[in-house]
């Protein structure tokens, strides 16, 4: 399990684990490239790193299904992405740490009140508010009062997944819980959403690894996601874009089309309105995405992508019913209506014309006039 | 576009007195049909390219469908779906008396009524029937000018455009001592009741002596009738629909009266227009006989083999297809087929048939004075497709086409003569005496 | 709720809705004024005037001899426009996507780069019919509020599709937002406007031809 030596430098740590300085340089040098940093800010970021006392982590989770917590954890390079966390003091993870109940939560506590200011607060996970926060609890505080108190502390947050981000699937129509994401709770502090659901593991790695070397939170877009992983649509980077283009869709699962790698348009893919890495970067070490295994995106970096009809009904589908619901059977219900309503005041202003026509007829004849 | 003298006389009316007039005129006549017409205007402009006076002119104001204008506004104001809205928040203004009265010079002076642009319109629209309409409700404001409402008045009361040293009825008869034929007037039972165009009888009445010779040659069963002589219908050219109805009256009582089967019109497109088109509807039931123009009536005749022609000689020829009776009345064939039993050579204008241009004299412009100008403008065009075909005759089948034509020899001085179609036939029916 | 759920949902609800009510009522509204019936004998068979009315819903599609050399540049290009609406608003892929969600069925449409070019086309057209409209005397002075406003918002739901599909000036949720509220703008003001002649021009032609073929006379 992982240690909280705090005082062992990152340099310590990777010269027990065997890994040579030249090795770390590789991979900060790869890290900084895949954010669009110059190369020189690869041996910056692993000089910095190797003198850094290991900065302190509280990652808290809240309403969530621990998937974003199980992307970060499956990197592909296990033994690099342990390394950031040995890279950080991971000093409370109440998935990952061995210790529980009482002890876990005065760990926690020890670590905010000896960093307060300095530590990075991950969240991942909504806060439901209903049932006066019932919903959530822990150690027999609702998952709010945690936040709250947490987020004083904070340098800064890092809101991983939809969930936390954006409120997620809890948010999601009804919202029986009265889930929230971390900004509806939190105003005062700097914070980065890393969405996704889950969010890909080197956009996690990506973000804490930037902050942590430079102290710096990264561009931003207007949803707080770092611009260097969501500055792009799926769709802007697809490689199925060419028959996007030439407007060969496939219609179903396993058609022709399909088999040929068309464009999942039709087939519900979100790819033009959602902003993420994975037709970049990739999943499982750049092996994969949905759409190359030949699904559409679902658009899950997105606020409400839960709530924006089926996934399989193309983007420019009418938004009117709920997923599932028939559009076209509320189409006619509504024009049936409207053309009822048509045809009677049709019939009422066509009375008034034809009355207003024999009134002023009546008003000629009444008139005196010479020509009859 | 002077107002004041053009009020026809005796309507001295108050401003609001000729819109309301003018309103409840065209409010009468606008059903559904006239409705949807004003309706489909998409303002494409193109109807202009139809219009003689705009061609000879270049000036917009003669569009056809702004000739409509204030009417068009009144009926999306008064009548259409949204009318109500459309007053409630004020998006429509009324119609003014000034804007009648500039009016009248486009519905008047610079429309013959000639239906071409009926014809071009993309959308379909009857442009000429709303013009008609328009027309109707102009009179009813008072607004019909004054040359035009006076004959209407006159032929309303007495059955003469104009009053005239002797009826028309004694010039008839003179004109049959004069030309030697027989006039068969006035009596109690016959198959067809004939009249004449009253410009015949003042300025062409070889074509009246034509008509009578070759029913007589015919031997048909015909007769004049004194009540009912006049074959036009000022009512009509002035857009009062009652005193058209009480013109087109007297030869309807009269046709009854002798219990004829054929109204015979003569050459002159209005009163086949009026008579053929309009007068059942204005009597109020459908006609007890049959209105035939008299190339029609002939055309049957010859086609039945009772008429036979002998050739008229007449070297090149060009055809004045008049608007009412050809474009829009429907007498296409019928002189074409009697010219060609007469072994004419043919040369068609460049517009013919359906599309010619109108002479310029129709819808009543040939009356109005002051329209003299502007009517002179469109002509030249119509005269030189007339001198393009290479024709040396020039024939028509209407005498008002033929008076247009003959002022304009006078004003542009112009080689061409323009005859009567019923009269080369009156000279060459086969199996006739020839004339002396 | 975002400004794309708002425009593809309930504004375009209330505008369909809008559109279906005014059309019908525009329509039935003059329909139902007086009709009256022609007491003259008709020269024309009754199958003959049905099938004269008919022809010229075909015939006033092109322009007679007599009047192609005045109004033939301007025709084509009124044609041509409109041949372009027809073919982006119903053979293009996400259209067609769209209209199938709406009405249950869908068809085959044409690449999608096939249909920026005609879409790029049909712009330039619409632009010289603006130009004309406001330099040619005759149009210029029968042009009105309805005229200009159904122009603007037909080139506004072009321009935006434009801007859309080729994701040109925003992010693209933005720009497809622009289009479909641009859509609904323009479906709310359909019953009001010219562009109604979309539902009348075969009847009214129909209608008119028929009227000229029961007298014999030129259509």
């Amino acid at each position: 399990m992982l240690h909280t030596d705090a005082h062992i430098t990152v340099g310590e740590m990777l010269r027990r684990h065997g890994i040579s300085r030249r090795g770390f340089i590789k991979f900060c040098t790869a890290t900084a490239s895949a954010m669009a940093l110059p190369p020189e800010m690869g041996v910056a970021m692993a000089d910095q790193l190797r003198g850094a006392v290991r900065p302190s982590v509280i990652y808290l989770s809240f309403q969530e299904c621990t998937g974003c917590l199980e992307s970060l954890t499956r990197s592909f390079a296990p033994t690099i992405e342990s390394l950031i966390f040995n890279v950080i003091s991971l000093d409370y993870d109440d998935t990952l740490m061995a210790a529980a109940g009482g002890a876990a939560e005065s760990a926690r506590d020890k670590a905010m009140h000896d960093n307060f200011g300095k530590y990075v607060l991950v969240v991942d996970g909504s806060v439901p508010t209903g049932a006066g926060g019932g919903y959530c609890m822990a150690g027999g505080r609702s998952a709010e009062d945690i936040l709250r108190e947490a987020a004083k502390g904070a340098a800064a947050i890092v809101c991983v997944g939809t969930c936390a981000a954006f409120g997620g699937i809890p948010f999601a129509d009804p919202n029986p819980t009265q889930a929230w994401p971390v900004t509806a709770i939190v105003g005062d502090k700097p914070i980065i959403n890393v969405s996704g659901c889950p969010p890909i593991p080197e956009v996690i790695t990506g973000t804490l690894l930037q902050f942590v070397t430079t102290g710096k939170v990264p561009d931003l877009d207007e949803h707080l996601r770092p611009k260097v992983f969501f500055g792009n649509t799926i769709h802007d980077r697809c490689y199925r874009r060419p028959f996007y283009d030439q407007g060969k869709f496939a219609k179903t699962f396993d058609d022709e089309g399909a088999r040929n790698g068309w464009c999942l348009y039709e087939l519900g893919c979100k790819g033009p309105t959602t902003y993420n890495a994975c037709a970049t970067i990739k999943w499982n070490g750049g092996t994969s995405f949905p759409i190359e295994s030949g699904h559409g995106c679902l658009g899950c970096s997105e606020p409400g992508f839960w709530d924006q009809g089926s996934f399989y009904a193309a983007q420019s589908a009418a938004a009117w019913g709920k997923a599932g619901e028939a559009v076209p059977r509320k189409v006619m219900e509504v024009a049936a209506a409207a053309v009822v309503t048509g045809g009677a005041l049709g019939v009422g202003s066509a009375g008034v014309s034809r009355m207003r026509q024999r009134r002023s007829e009546q008003d000629a004849i009444d008139r005196k006039s010479d020509g009859g | 576009m002077g107002v004041g003298a053009n009020l026809a006389p005796a309507e001295k009316r108050s401003h609001e007195a000729q819109v309301a007039g003018a309103m409840s005129g065209f409010a009468r006549e606008t059903g559904a049909l006239s409705a949807f017409r004003l309706e489909s205007c998409i303002h494409c402009g193109i109807c202009a390219d139809a219009c003689h006076f705009y061609i000879a002119t270049e000036d917009p104001q003669y569009t056809p469908i702004w000739k409509v204008e204030p009417f068009k506004q009144a009926y999306k104001r008064e009548a259409s779906a949204f009318a109500p809205l459309f007053r409630l928040l004020g998006l429509k203004r009324e119609v003014t008396a000034d804007q009648l009265a500039q009016w009248q010079h486009l519905l008047f002076d610079s429309c013959n009524m000639c239906g071409r642009c009926s014809l071009i319109c993309p959308m379909g629209i009857d442009v000429a029937a709303l013009i008609e309409q328009a027309r109707h409700a102009m009179f009813e404001a008072g607004l019909a000018p004054a040359e035009l409402y006076q004959k209407a008045a006159h032929q309303q009361l007495t059955g003469q455009p104009e009053s005239s040293a002797e009826p028309y009825r004694d010039k008839l008869l003179a004109i049959g001592q004069q030309f030697g034929v027989e006039i068969p007037l006035d009596k109690p039972q016959a198959e067809v009741m004939l009249c004449v165009p009253r410009t015949d009888i003042e300025h062409y009445p070889a074509s009246v002596a034509a008509l009578a010779r070759v029913m007589q040659h015919l031997q048909v069963s015909c007769t004049f009738r004194s009540d009912g002589l006049v074959a036009e219908n000022y009512g009509y050219y002035a857009g009062g629909m009652a005193w058209q109805r009480d013109i087109s009256r007297r030869l309807i009582d009269q046709a009854i009266a002798c219990h004829a089967s054929i109204l015979l019109v003569p050459e002159c497109g209005h009163a086949y227009a009026a008579l053929r088109w309009e007068a059942a509807d204005l009597y109020g039931k459908p006609l007890p006989f049959r209105v035939l123009q008299v190339s029609e009536f002939l055309a049957e005749q010859l086609a039945s083999g009772r008429l036979k022609l002998r050739p008229s000689g007449t070297g090149a020829t060009t055809f004045q297809d008049p608007c009412e009776s050809a474009r829009k009345g429907g007498v296409n064939h019928a002189p074409r087929a009697l010219m060609k039993a007469m072994g004419i050579e043919l040369h068609e204008q460049k517009n013919h048939g359906g599309f010619s241009f109108c002479c310029g004299g129709g819808g009543g412009v040939l009356d109005i004075e002051r329209a003299a100008p502007l009517r002179y403008r469109t002509m030249e065009n119509k005269l030189r497709e007339i001198d393009d075909t290479g024709a040396s005759t020039f024939l028509t089948s209407c005498s008002d086409c033929r008076r247009t034509f003959d002022d304009a020899k006078t004003h542009f001085d112009w080689q061409k003569t323009p005859q009567s179609l019923l009269e080369l036939i009156a000279d060459n029916l086969m199996g006739a005496a020839p004339r002396t | 709720m975002d400004l794309l759920s708002f425009a593809r949902g309930p504004a375009l609800k209330v505008a369909l809705t809008i559109f279906c009510l005014g059309v019908v009522w525009r329509i039935v509204g003059f329909a139902l004024l007086r009709i009256r019936l022609d007491r003259s004998p008709a020269r024309a068979s009754v199958p003959k005037f049905l099938a004269g009315g008919l022809l010229t819903i075909g015939t006033r599609s092109w322009p007679h001899p007599e009047f192609i050399a005045r109004t033939g540049a301007g025709e084509a290009i009124g044609y041509s426009y409109h041949m372009g609406l027809f073919v982006i608003v119903l053979l293009f892929g996400p259209h067609i996507a769209f209209l199938g969600s709406l009405f249950g069925f869908t068809w085959p449409g044409l690449p999608s780069s096939l249909i920026t070019v005609i879409s790029v086309l049909t712009v330039t057209l619409f632009l010289a019919v603006l130009f004309r409209r406001v330099t040619n005397p005759v149009i210029r002075m029968l042009s009105n509020f309805d005229d200009y406003f159904s122009w603007f918002i037909t080139m506004a739901v072009m321009a935006t599709g434009i801007a859309a599909t080729a994701h040109l000036g925003g992010p693209y949720q933005t720009l497809l937002a622009h289009h479909i509220l641009s859509v609904d703008v323009l479906l709310v003001w359909f019953p009001f406007g010219k562009l109604m002649h979309a539902f009348y021009i075969f009847p009214s032609r129909a209608i008119n031809g028929a009227i000229l073929a029961r007298k014999g006379a030129t259509s």
